[in-house]
């Protein structure tokens, strides 16, 4: 099992990359280049292409790697297991989760604004990353946890320090 | 001027603005996403109505607390305050954990101190010797030292070098979107104004650094454990022996004299600086196996140099007027708004105002250092709030660091882009740090490489005695490097191997 995932982490790396930098190189032709008075004979071209034609060539070299520690694992016997994504998902739900909300956070930021978005981020946050068995003690502290560190925050950088926090639906409160 | 510039800085108002601006620093510094930048940029208004002397002494006192105050939350939470101390979590955090969190907090705080002080005397004392070797750096010797630099990176990389190319050919590679040094085109923006200036170093620092350190403790929350981190809470003195300091001095003094060297150069800061002297520390150790289990060394070599690299960035800024890095960027504009021109005729024009600096400089450093090491249990104290709150609050404030980058929401769209692509790369065994020193000597690369084929054809290389001097250099680290790599792969597999069958030979035993 312990090899298994071992050429799997060169493997599929690779392919990610190796994709990732097909397509940065397929966008390469699309750049404008300046060709007027004081251009360089070297264009903007040119370093993106040799990045990404260099990270190509690594990715290749960690697929090859991999390919080759699994003909080494099968030729030991070795048995490829199957991937369960089911169990995947499930040791990982914590991960999961806390980028969905994440995500949900500064995706609505914008729109609803700092403070509310942080108490409901800071409230989700906090419960996940706290074992189930412990919801009952915890979700109170975490509701006020939230509504202290949003309204502090908000207070501190938008109002005093004036980073630009958005107000979303406090616009309409004048705050 | 000399004691004009002394006056100035002894006046009580002025050693006030110093006491706030450093502590205010130590604190900007010490969250992540809030560096000592932001915390300059805040202040800069509120000393529109001060004198030259105290407003500029204030910005020094913010610039010095900020690039010390990211070593707290380097070694108490795994998670660089500053760009400066990447390279403090190495063995700053594997001591925290070992309950020597008051030990890494102490030998950082009084080698920083150290090295802030080296950079000043280098500074005062060596300003136009070494003024006049910077001013020799060209395209030519600019992309040579990005070339230098990056070949480090296999050094960086330990036995997997292909997976550290490619974490550090990944962060060139991020770097290139924006608009194109030289011609200003703009580059993978995909239509977005947003993208014109690129990635932000600061908000691809919060995604690596910041976010997977959430999902770390995430993937742990069903595992039998408590949610605050034990440490040694009895501290005496700074946490150290006089024996154990004494034996750091060689370390700490080549540590600062890289980080002057390299912040003499503009566009390399402490970033660069403190992994590059942590390499060189690792390197030439007599043990250097035991980098990243949690040793002083490694603590010495990235904090003296990070705080030496204000020194060595202050030389071009005052002598030349061009700014080492985006912290000296905003003291160049703080000079400006007080009517200080800097440049070759600094010291004849405002040389009170030079020398109000120097002494602003050293007065920061003894209030960093009482600051931190009388706070130093405020700060293990950190270590003991439950870690499921002490994260997401962690998390809103790098979010709040990031829209305040450059005031723009789409920051913090990036930065989880960056932390999902930060977790995936940990769970694939990539290591990020690579890809750091190479978004940061990617655009410098490019730039001058660009420079250099306009000049080829009328300058050839061999008139570049630098720069044949550090292509030779690098041509030794990679070699070096390497060999060193290839003997490091051939041992970890043998252990693997030996490790596999003696566990195989164990369950044939049962």
């Amino acid at each position: 099992m312990k090899r298994n995932s071992k050429f799997m982490m060169d493997i599929l790396p690779g392919i990610v990359i190796a994709l990732f930098s097909i397509g940065y190189l397929s966008l390469i032709p699309k750049i404008q280049t300046f060709t007027g008075m004081g251009s360089t004979p070297l264009t903007n071209h040119f370093v993106p292409a040799l990045w990404g034609g260099f990270l190509l060539v690594l990715a290749l070299w960690l697929i090859v790697r991999g390919l080759r520690k699994r003909a080494a694992f099968l030729k030991e016997g070795g048995k490829i297991e199957k991937f369960d994504l089911k169990a995947a998902f499930d040791e990982k739900r914590e991960v999961i989760l806390s980028f969905v909300v994440l995500t949900i956070y500064v995706a609505l930021m914008d729109a609803v604004g700092f403070v509310p978005m942080t108490i409901l981020y800071l409230f989700a946050q906090i419960l996940i990353l706290t074992p189930t068995s412990k919801w009952k003690k915890t979700w109170l502290p975490a509701l006020i946890c939230g509504i202290i560190c949003a309204v502090l925050f908000y207070f501190i950088f938008r109002m005093k320090l004036n980073v630009l926090l958005p107000q979303g639906i406090l616009k309409s409160f004048g705050l | 001027m000399l004691l004009e510039g002394l006056m100035a800085v002894m006046q009580p108002v002025t050693i006030f603005l110093i006491a706030v601006g450093v502590a205010v620093g130590i604190i900007f510094g010490s969250i992540p996403g809030l560096t000592a930048t932001m915390a300059i940029v805040m202040f800069l208004p509120a000393t529109y109505s001060m004198s030259a002397s105290q407003g500029i002494s204030m910005l020094m006192a913010l610039y010095i607390g900020g690039i010390s105050g990211g070593l707290i939350s380097a070694i108490l939470l795994n998670i660089p305050g500053t760009p400066s101390s990447v390279a403090t979590c190495f063995d700053g955090k594997p001591m925290a954990d070992k309950g020597e969190a008051g030990k890494a907090l102490g030998t950082g705080v009084v080698f920083s101190f150290i090295g802030t002080l080296i950079g000043i005397a280098i500074l005062i004392v060596l300003t136009p010797v070494l003024c006049d070797f910077a001013l020799k750096f060209q395209a030519y010797e600019y992309c040579a030292l990005a070339i230098f630099s990056l070949s480090m990176v296999i050094a960086l990389t330990g036995h997997d070098m292909p997976k550290g190319l490619i974490s550090a050919v990944l962060g060139a590679l991020l770097a290139t979107a924006g608009l194109a040094p030289i011609d200003s085109k703009p580059r993978f923006t995909f239509g977005l104004f947003q993208m014109n200036n690129g990635f932000a170093l600061l908000v691809l620092l919060i995604g690596l650094f910041a976010i997977s350190e959430v999902m770390a403790y995430a993937e742990s929350v069903r595992k039998d454990q408590g949610f605050t981190i034990e440490s040694n809470a009895k501290i005496k003195g700074a946490g150290f022996s006089l024996k154990e300091g004494i034996a750091q001095i060689p370390n700490a003094i080549v540590s600062s004299l890289i980080g002057v060297g390299i912040g003499i150069l503009p566009g390399i800061g402490g970033g660069v600086s403190c992994m590059i002297s942590y390499t060189v520390s690792k390197n030439t150790s007599k043990h250097p196996q035991l980098y990243g289990t949690g040793i002083m060394d490694g603590v010495v070599a990235s904090e003296s140099a990070n705080n030496a690299t204000i020194g060595g960035a202050m030389i071009p800024l005052l002598a030349l007027g061009i700014p080492g890095d985006a912290c000296t960027a905003m003291l160049l504009g703080g000079l400006q708004v007080h009517n200080v021109a800097p440049g070759p005729l600094i010291y004849e024009k405002n040389g009170a105002v030079v020398y109000a600096i120097f002494f602003a400089m050293i007065v920061s450093a003894i209030f960093m250092m009482l600051f931190m090491l009388l706070g130093m249990r405020f700060f293990i104290a950190v270590l003991k709030v439950p870690k499921n709150y002490l994260l997401p609050i962690v998390l809103v404030l790098c979010g709040i660091g990031a829209i305040g980058n450059a005031n723009m929401v789409f920051d913090t769209y990036v930065m989880v882009g960056f932390g999902l692509m930060s977790y995936l790369m940990i769970k694939s065994k990539i290591p990020t740090v690579p890809m750091i020193l190479g978004f940061i000597l990617g655009p410098t690369f490019e730039t001058n490489l660009r420079r250099v084929s306009q000049l080829a054809s009328s300058d050839p290389f061999y008139h570049h005695p630098i720069f044949c001097v550090l292509m030779i250099a690098t041509i030794l680290v990679v070699i070096f490097s390497v060999r060193s790599n290839l003997k490091e792969a051939k041992r970890a597999e043998a252990e693997e191997l030996a490790a596999e069958a003696a566990a195989s030979a164990a369950a044939k035993t049962e």
